[in-house]
């Protein structure tokens, strides 16, 4: 390939950004790559990794200044921010750890403004502020919000600063900025997408008026947009340092070295650990409510290039509509980099470069792609659920090269109480707690998950302190364990997530929700693992706590057993149950109680290959029931509760003789569903299901087609 | 340190300690893995066709003749590896309300999902679980593209 590197524009490029930018993809169409050589790291490779060291300390630096700064507990504790530095056209150069999902969303905010003309439009000077949270710009949702400053040196842009944190009010119909009653844009609350708010780097007073009185709460959006601001001015100083140190030339020229050199370490990485091949695996969302009940297909195709590209092909994926459940392109595409940087490019810089290797097909109009902006994107759904099954692909193609310490199973569908109102204090309150930030991590090939561990969106996933959450959201936790049974069974067990109690408290005002999913399994189970449970959210009014706290009475602080959880045979009142934890903030009365799992992962393997004392070991600490070990895992026991080997073996026998008398061949499976399909015998959520997905022409209809050899006309009736 | 033959075996068998598997996700990928691991469960199974690929827990593409086929780690004979060996499995659909796996407040409604399980005929071992809708084809999990073999693309 005959490219020089004088064909990429840049240095102190003198040019118009929108020329500079047009220049840049242009480049990049005709050539793939970023840079045809990388001369600096050619010639003094160990300054060229000093450099970067440098760079990424000072970023990191950076976001743990911004994290003392900010109010919520999300930004303040939990990891929910990224900062990074950007080349003048807007390419993600280096970034701090966090929330992998916006390694490119803040890169797309730059060039959205570049492209609309920003720099003869609206201007762009030394000590502008930038904010945006519209997610068809670059962000998942209005809770992803973005502060950006452009960087100059002695008049010209050098670059950009940016930070992002996800900031739990926005002012929407629901309190907490994510919720199942956000049926468009104009439900989820206030919007600015790439407003000056700052010039002079000064925050303009106007703007933090308009967010006080546009929110419930707006101490988390004006607190951590200080702390943000306070990130990237960290960043600009670090970069102005380290030009006077290295030289303004060295520093421009090596920012773009970073990005081919991620470029070629991530292909490399593909070729090296991923086997060449066509995967396919499948993530489901849905919305259930009482007036709208609907279910999400995300089929995602990975195909694993020999040359160490990768294809993600979601042809039929269920299309947009009215409910909260999608996504915008950008969060679709920032879900796979998240899956892909902590599943496989986790020991690779990760910027721009990440980007250049995958490349994607996402129907127009479909729930990761939506038709307009006025689609609400709050809970973005699909584009998770997307994200999961490539994982399962992922881990399915280190499998079959061996590479047994990198393969795991699932998380799915994770949830967290919403609530907003008036505290104890007179004080306006709104937000979510981050519970589903210590979900049971996913099983693997050689061990289980582990209990309340992780969060797949968040690389540093931390549920918080319980007394944190009281001061911010005034619920009273009565209990927060390990969900029994929480983890989908196999050989090696998904992990058991939190399994939240809480008592709501008197105060002037108080609404209490979750925003949940559908009654569905949406963490899959991997080669013979089992899915995670469905999570099921219980509320109980009217209670009877007041006496059981008079009476000294125990409280239901954790579950008991699954089937009969203590909530329900502890507590007297009118229970709700409500599966899946689709349930929109309302007002409820002080002494009830709210009952919540935050998420949980998925098996691997049969379950008749667990090791029996791994049964015994989980039903000693409570973590499975009885039912559990005895049923599902074939697990028998002698006369003083020890594993009994041989009856274990005996039950095992039994279990796979049922499992050979009730099972039928494929073909008779085939043949029996298929005149189902035919006669019209289909749940009605399915059948919208299928009515959408199949109506649209392309590879997954004619695969339906010909599965289950249905006539041309077919119909879903 | 490069993974020794016995740690190989070890890692196959779900014994590695932890500490050790913990160092290989930190450390340079050995690129003689696939071979090595497929040399550790060539000796484990009870058969002699050649094993060309793991495919997933249980499942071997194997050398069969002039064919490359999917087999059991029993022995039993799936199908061509180009076609979906669900095709040929056992199919139990379980409704996930039938409190055998999970506790019915915990597990969709058939309305919404079913639990299909796919065991393999010789020997019942469960190979994968697909939670969909009614309806819905099963998921061909992975196709590998062998580099002698350009119809796999």
């Amino acid at each position: 390939m005959n490219v020089s590197p004088k064909a990429i524009p840049l240095r102190i490029d003198p040019s118009p950004l929108k020329t500079m930018l047009a220049r840049r993809r242009a480049a990049f169409d005709k050539h793939g790559v970023y840079l045809e050589r990388c001369p600096h790291k050619e010639s003094n490779p160990i300054k060229f990794e000093v450099f970067y060291t440098k760079l990424s300390q000072y970023i990191n630096n950076a976001r743990d200044l911004a994290k003392q700064v900010a109010a919520s507990p999300e930004m303040r504790e939990m990891g929910e921010s990224v900062l990074g530095l950007y080349t003048p056209e807007g390419d993600a150069v280096c970034l701090s750890p966090g929330l992998m999902v916006h390694v490119r969303t803040m890169s797309r905010a730059i060039k959205w403004m570049i492209d609309n003309d920003y720099e003869t439009e609206v201007g762009i000077r030394p000590g502008d502020i930038f904010f945006n949270n519209d997610p068809y710009i670059g962000g998942g949702h209005a809770p992803d919000q973005q502060v950006i400053i452009p960087l100059f040196r002695d008049g010209t842009l050098i670059g950009w600063a940016g930070g992002m944190s996800h900031v739990s009010e926005v002012g929407a119909v629901e309190p907490g900025g994510m919720g199942i009653s956000m049926k468009t844009r104009f439900h989820e609350g206030l919007y600015l997408p790439c407003t000056k708010i700052g010039e002079n780097d000064l925050l303009r007073k106007d703007i933090e008026i308009l967010i006080d009185r546009s929110v419930r709460a707006s101490v988390w959006w004006l607190l951590d947009t200080r702390a943000k601001l306070a990130g990237v001015k960290l960043i600009r100083d670090a970069v102005n340092s380290l030009m006077d140190e290295y030289g303004e030339q060295y520093f421009l020229e090596v920012s773009e070295e970073y990005i081919e050199d991620t470029r070629r370490a991530t292909v490399d990485k593909i070729r090296r650990v991923l086997y060449p091949g066509r995967y396919r695996d499948v993530g489901w969302r849905g919305v259930d409510q009482p007036e709208l009940k609907t279910f999400l297909h995300a089929p995602v195709e990975t195909t694993i290039r020999a040359d160490g590209t990768l294809f993600i092909d979601t042809d039929g994926l269920s299309s947009a509509g009215t409910h909260p459940v999608q996504a915008t392109l950008p969060l679709f595409e920032g879900i796979l980099f998240n899956s892909l940087i902590q599943h496989v490019f986790y020991d690779t810089r990760y910027n721009e470069g990440t980007a250049m290797v995958l490349d994607y097909y996402v129907p127009a109009g479909s729930a990761c792609n939506p038709p307009d902006i006025y689609h609400a994107t709050a809970l973005w759904g699909p584009a998770f659920a997307g994200g999961i099954a490539c994982n399962q692909s992922i881990s399915r193609a280190y499998y079959a090269n061996g590479y047994l310490e990198e393969v795991h199973a699932s998380n799915g569908q994770v949830n967290a109480v919403i609530a907003g109102g008036i505290d104890l204090f007179g004080r306006k309150f709104a937000g979510w707690n981050m519970e589903m930030c210590a979900s049971g991590m996913f099983a693997t090939a050689f061990m289980d998950g582990l209990d309340t561990a992780i969060a797949e969106f968040n690389a540093e996933g931390d549920s918080g302190d319980a007394e944190v959450w009281e001061t911010a959201l005034p619920l009273t936790y009565i209990g927060r364990s390990i969900r029994v049974d929480g983890g989908g069974p196999g050989r090696y067990r998904g992990g058991s997530g939190l399994y939240s109690t809480y008592l709501t408290p008197d105060v002037p005002k108080l609404e209490l929700g979750s925003f949940g999913g559908a009654p569905i399994f949406t963490a899959p189970g991997l080669m013979g693992g089992y899915p995670a449970p469905v999570p099921t959210v219980y509320v109980v009014r009217n209670t009877n706590v007041r006496e059981l706290i008079s009476r000294r009475d125990p409280l239901p602080n954790a579950e008991g057993d699954p089937a009969r959880p203590n909530v329900l045979t502890m507590v007297r009142g009118d229970a709700e149950i409500v599966k899946g934890g689709n349930y929109i903030a309302r007002p409820i009365e002080p002494f009830s109680v709210y009952v919540q799992p935050g998420g949980d992962g998925s098996g691997f393997g049969d379950v008749l290959l667990r090791d029996p004392s791994a049964v015994k070991r989980d039903l000693d600490n409570g973590v499975i029931s009885a039912r559990m070990a005895g049923e599902v895992y074939g697990v028998a026991w002698d006369t003083e509760g020890n594993v009994d080997p041989d009856a274990t073996q005996a039950k095992r026998r039994a279990i796979r003789r049922r499992r050979l008398e009730r099972a039928i061949p494929a073909v008779d499976y085939k043949r029996r569903a298929r005149e189902q399909l035919l006669a019209g015998e289909l749940p009605a959520v399915a059948k919208d299901l299928y009515k959408d997905i199949l109506n649209k022409p392309g590879r997954f209809r004619d695969e339906y087609y010909a599965f289950w050899q249905l006539p041309a006309g077919f119909e879903v009736r | 340190m490069p993974i020794l033959d016995q740690e190989i075996a070890d890692l196959v068998e779900g014994r590695l300690d932890l500490d050790r598997v913990r160092e290989l996700q930190s450390e340079a990928k050995d690129p003689d893995r696939r071979e090595r691991v497929i040399r550790a469960w060539q000796a484990r199974v009870p058969w002699k066709d050649t094993i060309e690929l793991c495919l997933q827990e249980g499942l071997f593409i194997v050398k069969h003749g002039p064919q490359r086929i999917v087999m059991c780690a029993c022995g039993h004979e799936f199908c061509e590896y180009r076609t979906n060996w669900k095709e040929h499995a056992l199919v139990y659909e379980r409704d996930p309300q039938d409190g055998e796996v999970y506790a019915p407040g915990n597990s969709p409604d058939a309305d919404w999902m079913v639990l299909r399980e796919f065991y393999c005929p010789g020997c019942a071992m469960l190979l994968d679980t697909e939670g969909v809708p009614k309806g819905y084809p099963f998921i061909f999990n992975f196709l590998p593209f062998f580099p002698d073999d350009d119809a796999s693309r």
